[in-house]
């Protein structure tokens, strides 16, 4: 009897929490106001950025609240389109056929990729005063015909292998990389390892590994050095054999302003857009808007650069 | 003569074989131990109070401050209420599946079915339950993480328990039935009663399971840096918050997805202890 | 409780004057309404599985009409964006990665569930099962984790170049992969995976068995271990082997852990220091990035097909081969 009784009283406790729970709903981002959800899903990359912007609007608008999740760009792209999001982070341009179906890209800030070394490198003094370049990249991230760092500087009694690094999750950063050298991320060689931290920790941990992070990863952002361990390759892109100034990235600083002044190029420099299912209104526009202008400011302590004045231009010309 | 030199040699086959068990146990003590001395090392400097006792403020992901309550509670809800889901489903299965199909075909079956769903990658779960989601037009929230996960949980759930019960002596449920019982009063008197043990064993793995894994979660619970106050709403768990500070590029945070692994390794050990001790209690049910 | 057979009276008093409902037909009436129910509730699973794999064909329907069973199963080159779906390199590394698990871990787990069960103390048994609880519920990412920081510098730094050295001979422990991101790699962490499985249910079923059977047997002189593997094991052998296939089943599906150490390049190994790429892993990687692609999130859910397809056929297989090794004491 007992246990009858204490079923159907446990049973009858469990419904109502469940009713009581179901009853209340989550506020929907509203037309107009400053106050309800909004939902952002994607990049990894843009991820800590989104956090601190969030707070930052929600110290301005109290009644705004954030939800946000990483999943990856794609993640992100499939979810605004959906509608299980009001706003996707996208690491990388979105195509064609992604706005056809209502995707509406907006750029809110840059980003770049960088190819990396490990700073115990054998040949590490003669790499970093030449550089590599595009062609050289090439052969050793795609076609892999260079298969010795003795012919990366030019010098066949070294013959100490490369080990090439690749990224095996799909994302922005690789896809941005691949493009650099005319290519797509399936193309890249070499072994994948899982996200950022991954790939910049096999190339720390490898004398002769080489591979790419971005600008995030390859850098200290509390020091604004090189990560301990490894250092960004400067790219030759003028291919005097040499690394000129203009070329040589060894502090954050210089990177940001390489990036920031597009003297390095793009790709393997970046835009990250945020994406929404057609024009922002309302709610959405409003946050979009103020990351456009006032959210700029909280860029570069996270990693990222800048958009230059003409960029918040055609940005905010596409939000309003 | 001739049994002196049997028993040096059965002596000699113990002995070996005691070696190799104890070899055995040891590995595997070790591999264990070495991974919870990685998490330990690499976890317990950025385990601090702050952390398990508050929810991310807006630059945690960046190094600043906050913690990781709202994946722990979360966590917690999602893992239990899947749990207690796939119980409430796993139980009747099992026992029906002892009861009246026995090793017939539709047993044998049910079986195969459960055994493959167990090997699905739990991806595949996340990305179903999500189109279904889609589909009804429900967002990422805290109820389509329990049922993702209950589903995750109950093949395991209910082939723990089926071979436990497979595997018991009969003789008691035949004097049940001999003394006029139901099949049912049987299952539900005498058998459960057998294998609470085994419940609880099962329990626990499904559980292990459920709050561990973080592809499922990831497309049905959504993430939010907020406790969650309804059952609509999106939910952060601890797979995920360890997922993706470990994808910042910030050292410190990093470090604290190793402390949300303690935390998470902790929280396992209790509940787990708890439960073995329920179980030695629930021991005295069993006959033997 | 007291029994009166007549429908007429449903209610009868007992011993303690409680009123309780003993008729037969109440009773019978009962429990035909609660089998139904779990009849239902017991075809959930059957019919989740079929749901699921509905679902998952007709998402992979596209690619399945573009290309020819024959192209995509046996087809070595994996370039999506210029329209090759070859899946052996994958199908080939998931083989590899889950035997090389299931071999690591079987016969240690075996071993330390039956010194669990027949020879360890209380207090050990006390010890070690929430021990083994924890490992199951350690999140795969960790796993992975502790796979990058310890397996994988282990393998490049000593057993590689041992193997290398003192068994070069064969092309299985030899390969050209400098680093330690290898099938090894998943291998050991698939098998440190899934040891609490199996040792949980070995040792569960272990311990169904019951003590006079092993009591009588070592009555008569048998030692321990004699006991245990004479009289023990042959009747539960059943069950050990369901567990030794839920554990290769786990290893089957484990997505993070394995990514995150085998190297993911889409190649056949030949050895298992080489990199592989599983189908798990390919699904995971780029279940995100699938819009932009033709036909590759077909594709990738045509994996996931696929998969399932292995694993029932590895079920099937195994409860085959179980019978056919075990006989009779394979109910």
């Amino acid at each position: 009897m007992k246990k009858r009784y204490a079923i159907h009283f446990s049973i009858i406790m469990i419904l109502a929490v469940l009713l009581s729970a179901c009853g209340k709903t989550t506020s929907e981002s509203t037309q107009t106001g400053q106050s309800g959800t909004i939902t952002i899903s994607g990049a990894f990359a843009l991820y800590p950025m989104m956090t601190r912007w969030a707070e930052e609007y929600q110290k301005l608008y109290p009644d705004v609240q954030f939800d946000v999740s990483a999943g990856g760009a794609g993640k992100g792209l499939t979810d605004a389109l959906a509608g299980a999001v009001d706003i996707g982070m996208v690491s990388r341009t979105v195509t064609q056929e992604e706005q056809d179906k209502g995707a509406y890209p907006i750029a809110v800030t840059k980003d770049a990729v960088f190819p990396v070394i490990n700073s115990s490198n054998p040949a590490y003094s003669e790499i970093m005063a030449q550089g590599i370049t595009r062609d050289m990249f090439i052969k050793i991230f795609i076609t892999g015909e260079i298969t010795t760092w003795g012919e990366v500087i030019g010098d066949p009694s070294v013959v100490d292998e490369i080990h090439v690094y690749t990224r095996s999750d799909a994302c922005g950063a690789a896809e941005m990389w691949a493009k650099f050298m005319g290519g797509v991320q399936d193309d890249l060689v070499g072994i994948g390892v899982n996200a950022d931290p991954g790939i910049l920790q096999a190339v720390i941990s490898d004398p002769l590994g080489i591979g790419y992070n971005n600008l995030g990863y390859a850098f200290d952002l509390s020091t604004g050095l090189p990560t301990a361990g490894a250092t960004a390759v400067p790219i030759d892109l003028n291919e005097n054999r040499t690394a000129d100034p203009d070329e040589v990235a060894d502090t954050l600083e210089t990177a940001v302003e390489l990036i920031a002044s597009e003297k390095y190029p793009s790709p393997p420099a970046r835009l990250e857009f945020l994406v929404t299912n057609g024009k922002p209104e309302g709610l959405v526009q409003n946050f979009i808007v103020w990351i456009l202008t006032d959210g700029q400011s909280f860029v570069a302590e996270a990693g990222y650069v800048q958009l230059t004045d003409v960029q918040i231009e055609e940005s905010l010309g596409l939000v309003r | 003569m001739g049994m002196k030199k049997k028993w040096r040699k059965r002596h000699i086959i113990e002995t070996l074989f005691k070696g190799i068990m104890f070899l055995s146990s040891s590995v595997v003590v070790f591999c264990l131990g070495y991974i919870l001395w990685t998490i330990i090392i690499k976890g317990l400097p950025a385990l601090s109070w702050e952390m398990i006792s508050q929810v991310p403020q807006g630059g945690y992901y960046l190094g600043k401050e906050g913690g990781i309550l709202n994946a722990i509670i979360g966590s917690l809800y999602l893992a239990t209420g899947g749990t207690l889901l796939a119980l409430l489903i796993s139980l009747p299965i099992a026992l029906y599946m002892e009861t009246y199909m026995g090793t017939s075909r539709w047993g044998n079956l049910v079986r195969l079915a459960l055994d493959v769903l167990w090997g699905i990658p739990s991806i595949v779960y996340g990305a179903f339950g999500f189109t279904i989601m889609l589909a009804i037009g429900m967002r990422a929230s805290l109820l389509g993480g329990i049922i993702v996960l209950a589903l995750l949980e109950i093949p395991i759930m209910v082939r723990a328990m089926d071979e436990v019960i497979r595997q018991m002596p009969k003789d008691l449920e035949q004097a049940a039935l001999a003394i006029g019982s139901t099949k049912l009063e049987v299952a539900l008197h005498v058998v459960i009663r057998q294998m609470l043990p085994g419940i609880v064993s099962a329990v626990l793995l499904a559980f292990g399971r459920g709050i561990g894994d973080a592809a499922s979660v990831l497309f049905t619970a959504g993430y939010t840096d907020r406790i969650p106050t309804s059952l609509m709403s999106p939910t952060a768990s601890l797979p995920l918050a360890i997922f993706f500070q470990l994808s910042t590029p910030f050292p410190e945070v990093q470090q604290r997805a190793y402390a949300a692994a303690l935390v998470l390794t902790i929280i396992v050990l209790v509940i787990s202890l708890g439960s073995r001790w329920l179980s030695s209690r629930l021991e005295k049910f069993v006959i033997k | 409780m007291s029994m009166r057979g007549t429908p007429r009276k449903h209610f009868s008093l007992d011993m303690d004057d409680r009123e309780t409902r003993s008729s037969v037909s109440v009773r019978k009436r009962r429990e035909v309404r609660v089998k139904s129910l779990f009849f239902l509730i017991t075809l959930i699973p059957v019919g989740l599985l079929i749901v699921i794999s509905i679902a998952l064909a007709i998402r992979a329907w596209p690619i399945l009409q573009q290309y020819s069973l024959n192209d995509l199963l046996l087809g070595e080159v994996w370039k999506p964006q210029k329209g090759f779906f070859g899946f052996l390199p994958f199908i080939a590394g998931t083989f590899w990665v889950t035997i090389f698990g299931v071999l690591l871990a079987a016969p240690p787990c075996f071993f330390a569930a039956v010194y669990l069960s027949e020879y360890a103390r209380r207090t050990t048994r006390a010890i070690a099962k929430p021990l083994l609880d924890l490992l199951a519920a350690i999140p795969s990412v960790v796993y992975g984790v502790w796979g990058m920081v310890a397996i994988v510098p282990l393998i490049s730094t000593h057993i590689s170049p041992f193997c290398k050295r003192y068994l070069g001979f064969l092309p299985f422990f030899t390969s050209d992969n400098p680093t330690g991101y290898s099938i090894l790699a998943g291998a050991i962490v698939l098998a440190v995976m899934i040891t609490p499985f199996i040792i949980s249910i070995t040792y569960e079923v272990l311990s169904v068995v019951p003590q006079g059977t092993r009591e009588a047997s070592l009555a008569l002189g048998a030692t321990r271990w004699h006991t245990a593997w004479h009289v023990v094991l042959p009747q539960v052998s059943g069950g050990i082997g369901a567990g030794i296939v839920l554990g290769a089943s786990r290893a089957l599906g484990e997505t993070m852990a394995v990514l995150m150490v085998v190297g993911n390049v889409a190649q056949m190994p030949k050895s298992i220091f080489d990199a592989a790429y599983p189908l798990s892993a390919l699904i995971a990687n780029n279940y995100g990035e699938m819009m932009s692609i033709p036909l590759y999130d077909s594709a990738l859910l045509g994996a996931a097909l696929f998969l399932i397809g292995i694993i029932l056929v590895f079920n099937i297989l195994s409860v085959i081969i179980l019978k056919g090794v075990l006989g009779k004491s394979w109910v």
